[in-house]
């Protein structure tokens, strides 16, 4: 790993980072703080007057809308959460491959004596990094200011939820990051990773409220990301670590040994 | 004279696009080695195969004694290139930038000081603030800031002011005279012969010429102008070898241009002659790079005439 390259990236990166990172730690505090007023019985009733399907947009059907893991999925960790850390990393992993290929920036520093195996695995070093970050940003607020609002979690839920939520994000910008370290052009990233995120999130609302799209979900890693289940039974399916982890390693590699046998320039 | 660059039949296509084919190029240590051609003629793309930024489809090349491969990183702490097309990160300022570049290469550079002197260049600005010359100003203190062994400058003094390509070129003669080795792509034919001592010239992606400056200047075009003392006509330097384009100025003076080995012979025939003045120019590079040109040309015209009568 060069330590001067992992430097400039975050230098390069400390403005988008920030601004993610405030709006996971505001959109945290915000939904910790509304929850004494959402999680008592009206909310309750309003939740269960929802038919399945609006329901299943938000989140898992079978899960109660008006327990704590049901609200943080339905109102955050569902669908907004996953909106905003995907922006996150789709635009680290598209900007800091393909997008120096395309900019011409990539021609000027391996023009220098780093090679290329220390630039791509600095550049993952920094996406690990950002995970982490995002990560920390998201449920350490959660764990800190939830006492003060009649949220208890445990430790064990708050390190289930960290590793869980990091390994998420870690599949996503692993994803991307293949994608642009396999392409020229700064866009394709950004659009294939976002719409393989879209078509995933499509086929999980489709498998919540259609048994015949149940079939889909061992593909979608978007299946295994119950954070409701995890906040009320304080536990989760083991092969989720194994999917997410699985699919970070093969796209990591891919995207290791595409970057060593591309042109760059 | 050990090689610094050296290609055996270095190949690069584009899928199915030619980028270079077959290159045999030899670069002596301490040599300055002029590469010319049209846009598009390959120059960038061997720059960029000698750097291992683009992957050889086929052959081998070696710079500095090593291999090149895709992975080589020792190698380029000893070489200093300045690209054709300049760019950088633009929100940066020029001095995070320098700063940037010395990290990778164990501290600041040797020489950046002076040459920011020189080139009057001021690092506080942001990139995006700066001239296409300034640009071109900073990514010159940055492939020369360490001193490198071997300079590969693809369009050096691209968008810089008279008065800058000038103190570019001092700076590039000082190098050389220190012992750096110069590998100088270009299509401004008098930069190439103000300090190349070698020079190649490609076309569309083929090596149709590798010479020293002056052997290949000498061979190639003449301009002659001949005043005779009595009247004459073409017909005087008519049908010599090597002898073309006479004209007619006035009565008395005849030009044509001498191509090949025919100095001799010509001066042999106009001693015969009663003459005023006689002037035998050289033909600058850009002749000569025009003539490798003309020839191509005219030999492709006459192909796509026997094609077509086919």
């Amino acid at each position: 790993m060069s330590w001067n390259l992992f430097k400039g990236t975050m230098h390069q990166r400390r403005k988008p980072l920030f601004w993610f990172s405030f709006s996971l730690v505001a959109y945290s505090w915000m939904m910790v703080w509304f929850w004494p007023q959402m999680g008592g019985a009206e909310y309750a009733e309003l939740a269960e007057s929802m038919p399945p399907e609006m329901i299943a947009l938000f989140g898992d059907a079978e899960l109660s809308l008006a327990s704590l893991g049901g609200y943080f999925q339905t109102e955050y960790l569902g669908l907004m959460w996953m909106v905003i850390v995907a922006a996150a990393l789709i635009g680290y992993a598209a900007k800091m491959i393909a997008g120096e290929v395309n900019g011409g920036t990539m021609e000027l520093l391996l023009s220098q004596p780093l090679s290329r195996s220390k630039f791509i695995l600095t550049r993952m070093a920094g996406l690990v990094l950002q995970v982490l970050l995002l990560s920390a940003a998201t449920f350490v607020p959660i764990q800190i200011l939830g006492p003060g609002y009649d949220i208890e979690l445990t430790a064990k839920v708050f390190w289930l939820l960290f590793g869980l939520g990091s390994l998420l994000m870690l599949a996503i910008g692993s994803f991307a990051f293949m994608v642009s370290a396999l392409s020229r052009d700064g866009g394709r990233p950004t659009t294939l990773t976002s719409a393989v995120i879209a078509g995933m999130w499509i086929a999980s609302f489709l498998a919540d409220v259609s048994d015949f799209a149940d079939a889909l979900d061992p593909f979608n890693l978007l299946s295994y990301w119950e954070p409701g289940k995890v906040i009320n039974n304080g536990a989760l399916a083991t092969n989720a670590w194994w999917v997410y982890a699985g699919v970070s390693v093969v796209c990591l590699v891919i995207a290791y040994i595409g970057f060593m046998r591309r042109d760059v320039a | 004279m050990s090689a610094v660059i050296e290609t055996k039949g270095m190949s690069k296509f584009y899928g199915k696009h030619r980028g270079v084919i077959d290159l045999d190029l030899s670069v002596g240590r301490g040599e300055t080695y002029g590469f010319l051609g049209p846009n598009g003629a390959g120059k960038t793309t061997t720059i960029r195969c000698l750097l291992s930024m683009l992957k050889m489809t086929h052959g081998e090349a070696r710079v500095l004694g090593e291999a090149v491969t895709l992975d080589g990183a020792a190698l380029r702490q000893r070489i200093g290139y300045i690209p054709g097309e300049v760019f950088m990160y633009e929100k940066e300022t020029g001095r995070w930038m320098l700063d940037y570049i010395s990290g990778f290469r164990g501290g600041k550079g040797a020489s950046e000081t002076e040459l920011i002197e020189r080139l009057e260049f001021d690092p506080s600005r942001k990139i995006r603030e700066l001239s296409k010359g300034n640009k071109q100003k900073l990514a010159l203190i940055i492939g020369l800031m360490h001193d490198p062994e071997l300079l590969i400058l693809d369009e050096p003094t691209s968008g810089l002011d008279p008065l800058n390509q000038d103190v570019v070129f001092d700076i590039i003669e000082e190098r050389v005279k220190e012992g750096a080795t110069l590998f100088l792509s270009s299509h401004i034919l008098s930069e190439v012969e103000r300090v190349c001592e070698r020079v190649g010239i490609i076309r569309e992606g083929r090596l149709v010429a590798d010479e020293n400056m002056h052997e290949l200047l000498a061979r190639r075009l003449r301009e002659l102008t001949v005043k005779f003392a009595d009247g004459v006509d073409a017909s005087t330097l008519g049908g010599m070898p090597s002898v073309e384009d006479v004209v007619s100025i006035d009565a008395n003076t005849l030009t044509a241009t001498v191509t090949g080995e025919a100095v001799d012979g010509l001066i042999k025939h106009l001693a015969a002659h009663s003459l005023t003045d006689v002037t035998l120019q050289h033909a600058s590079l850009e002749d000569v790079f025009m003539e490798f040109y003309r020839d191509d040309a005219h030999k492709d015209s006459a192909d796509s005439k026997g094609g077509d009568a086919s």
